[in-house]
């Protein structure tokens, strides 16, 4: 089977101190997969390095065994909800009008066939009878569900999504994680940043435990130990931030020629 | 001849200048209502403001090299300073620990500074052409000459056609820029054409209001604009016909009144539709706000009258002579005096006599108000975990936003009580 996701050595560095380092790991493909890790254990900077957000300073990424580029119209991206401002002036249907653009690039008219894959993007989450509610006046949940219609808009293969369990009621919740089985039921890849604990092991098949570096990864039943956890939770590595500390305050590169 | 009709001589074009002071007005400012809507919504209205006292030194640089006032020239020079400020203030921000509103503080008034001692230095330099460039200051209209509104024209259109052609990508860009990246759009592309249209409508616009108020004919009318509607293109669109309407209105009262600067008076035409809009633009008018409060007060003053009226004995008609209830109420005899008159034409209460009496309907509705009171008095008693003693001023409160859908699942949640955290009926 072909690798959804493959990263090889993959290094952010952020102000001169690495935010993820030597990322190394093969995901499979039709499973959601978890990405766990403390607060700042760089999850959110994983999935923006791997969609091309931010470039990375080491290493490099391949999507379905190929460059990002050439398989962009199979890869689905669906920011932290907190990341933009849900004031600007915009309907749900517009918000969910962007997954078209995907395909349809910076000029092209959306026909008919696109109002329809809206529309039923829309009827998916249910959020039919808010299709012209002003995006100002939606609930977190609702605001959640109206950034994963967009991305069903895009009729994607691989969903990157960074948290979006964060802020939504339970009910949401429980919603959100029936679409997402029915997604991976249809054959889909679904690449999910999430923080709480409890719940991970119900929601994921696989799992990507990271502390800036990577701790472990593979099947949930595999990688979900309690030594496993506690080398992910338990703090970062003394040496290890000693190094970064370093590198940033005498300005040493981290690769040389 | 009073203020209206001097102002509305200048629309009849009677004087051959007119013509050109109304179309370049007009093109500034409508390109700068287009332009700022984006500038809005991705919240770098600051930015504008460094742009344009950034211009300053650009003009002038640009007259000391070409010894003359060729609008061409000064709108070059203006465009290429403008654009290493923001460059300037993006680079900072970025690479140092210098954050973005003191690295914009630093960047205005060096460049502002710079600009004004090269403006000080051409003026002491006895070249005769430079009359009118300290215009550039406060902005002056009727400065502009024919080649000048042709120049407008052709760049302005080139600005329009840009924002219009990559419309989709800008709003994007201006809404979710990590989706753009994603989805493959050219974000460099996009804040390419974003910067360099700001930065020349900036530079252009600085002839007719000036730097110190350019920014404020960037960001006003997009502001004004986001009062009145929630759909990007109608405000882009509103943004542009408010922005000309004051450039033209405004220039008309500078040029009539000669002498006087046409920057502030645009800005002050922009700033009365600002505040308009504010009052009572339909979406977050504070108009609304303030019909929506009195509205409530009128609610809260009527629940709380006929609630005097609530027989817990009984359940059933009152009868009350109008200084037992002032005794019984703690309102003002002038409020209670309103409340009773509401009631009264609401029939909700007879007066016979100095006597008040519920009819049927009043003593439902007194009834429903003692209910949601005492039903919210047991729910946070028992959700919040609330004494008895400590529920009841909330409830007093609460009582009136309570809507019979809450009423509904309060009751469902409480299971249908009988009795209050005081132990007294719950009537029904």
């Amino acid at each position: 089977m072909e690798p959804s996701v493959e990263t090889h050595n993959l290094t952010v560095i952020y102000d001169k101190k690495p935010a993820i380092w030597n990322i190394d790991f093969t995901l499979p493909t039709g499973k959601i997969i978890g990405i766990m890790g403390p607060n700042g254990s760089g999850k959110s900077t994983l999935l923006k390095a791997i969609m091309g957000i931010i470039e990375p300073n080491i290493g490099y990424s391949k999507v379905f065994d190929k460059e990002l580029d050439d398989v962009r119209t199979r890869v689905s991206y669906v920011p932290q909800r907190q990341s933009v401002d849900w004031d600007f002036p915009a309907s749900v249907w517009d918000v969910v009008a962007m997954g078209r653009f995907a395909t349809k690039g910076l000029f092209k008219r959306l026909s008919k066939e696109d109002n329809d894959i809206i529309t039923e993007s829309l009827a998916k989450v249910n959020m039919t009878p808010f299709t012209n509610r002003q995006i100002s006046q939606l609930s977190g949940g609702q605001q959640q569900r109206v950034f994963l219609a967009r991305a069903l808009a895009q009729n994607a293969d691989l969903y990157l999504m960074d948290e979006p369990f964060v802020g939504v009621d339970a009910a949401t919740e429980q919603a959100i994680i029936n679409l997402l089985k029915s997604m991976r039921d249809a054959g889909k890849t679904l690449l999910v940043v999430h923080h709480d604990l409890h719940t991970a092991q119900d929601y994921f098949e696989h799992m990507v435990l990271l502390n800036s570096r990577l701790v472990a990864e593979g099947p949930t039943d595999e990688v979900f130990t309690q030594e496993i956890l506690t080398e992910t939770y338990g703090g970062t590595l003394t040496t290890l931030s000693k190094v970064a500390s370093a590198l940033k305050e005498k300005d040493f590169p981290m690769r040389h020629k | 001849m009073n203020f209206f009709t001097e102002i509305a001589s200048f629309f009849t074009f009677s004087e051959p200048n007119v013509k050109v002071v109304f179309w370049g007005s007009l093109i500034l400012c409508s390109i700068s209502g287009l332009v700022g809507t984006f500038t809005l919504l991705r919240k770098r209205s600051l930015i504008g403001d460094v742009i344009s006292h950034s211009v300053l030194p650009g003009i002038a640089l640009a007259f000391i090299i070409g010894q003359q006032k060729n609008p061409l020239y000064l709108i070059i020079g203006a465009t290429v300073t403008g654009w290493i400020s923001t460059y300037l203030v993006d680079y900072i921000t970025k690479h140092s620990k210098i954050k973005n509103d003191t690295a914009i503080a630093l960047i205005l008034s060096v460049f502002f500074g710079v600009g004004v001692l090269l403006l000080t230095h051409i003026q002491h330099s006895g070249n005769a052409s430079q009359s009118g460039l300290d215009q550039f200051i406060f902005g002056r209209a009727s400065a502009m000459n024919m080649s000048d509104v042709w120049l407008f024209t052709i760049v302005g259109s080139i600005i329009t056609l840009l924002v219009v052609v990559f419309f989709r990508g800008l709003s994007l860009l201006s809404f979710d820029e990590s989706y753009s990246q994603s989805i493959g759009f050219p974000n460099e592309l996009l804040k390419l054409v974003l910067s360099i249209t700001t930065v020349v409508t900036v530079a252009m616009g600085v002839q007719a209001v000036g730097v110190v108020l350019m920014s404020a004919l960037l960001i006003t009318p997009a502001a004004c604009a986001k009062f009145w509607t929630n759909k990007i293109i109608p405000m882009a669109i509103l943004a542009v016909v408010l922005s000309g309407v004051s450039g033209v209105l405004g220039s008309a009262i500078s040029y009539t009144y000669n002498g006087m600067p046409t920057g502030p008076w645009i800005v002050v035409v922009i700033s009365l539709f600002a505040f308009i809009s504010a009052f009572i633009g339909s979406k977050h008018g504070l108009l609304k706000k303030y019909i929506q409060r009195a509205k409530n007060n009128t609610k809260i003053l009527r629940e709380n009258t006929i609630k005097l009226f609530f027989n817990p004995d009984t359940l059933g008609e009152t009868t009350f002579q109008f200084e037992d209830i002032f005794e019984k109420s703690n309102m003002q005899r002038g409020t209670l005096k309103k409340g009773l008159k509401l009631l009264k034409s609401d029939d909700l209460i007879t007066l016979d006599n100095g006597t008040y009496t519920t009819t049927e309907e009043g003593i439902n509705e007194a009834k429903a108000i003692v209910r949601k009171h005492r039903l919210w008095e047991l729910y946070i008693s028992r959700f919040m975990h609330l004494q008895p003693d400590h529920v009841h001023d909330d409830a007093e409160g609460i009582e009136h936003v309570i809507t019979p859908e809450i009423e509904k699942e309060l009751e469902k949640e409480l299971d249908f009580p009988t009795k209050d955290p005081h132990d007294s009926d719950i009537p029904y």
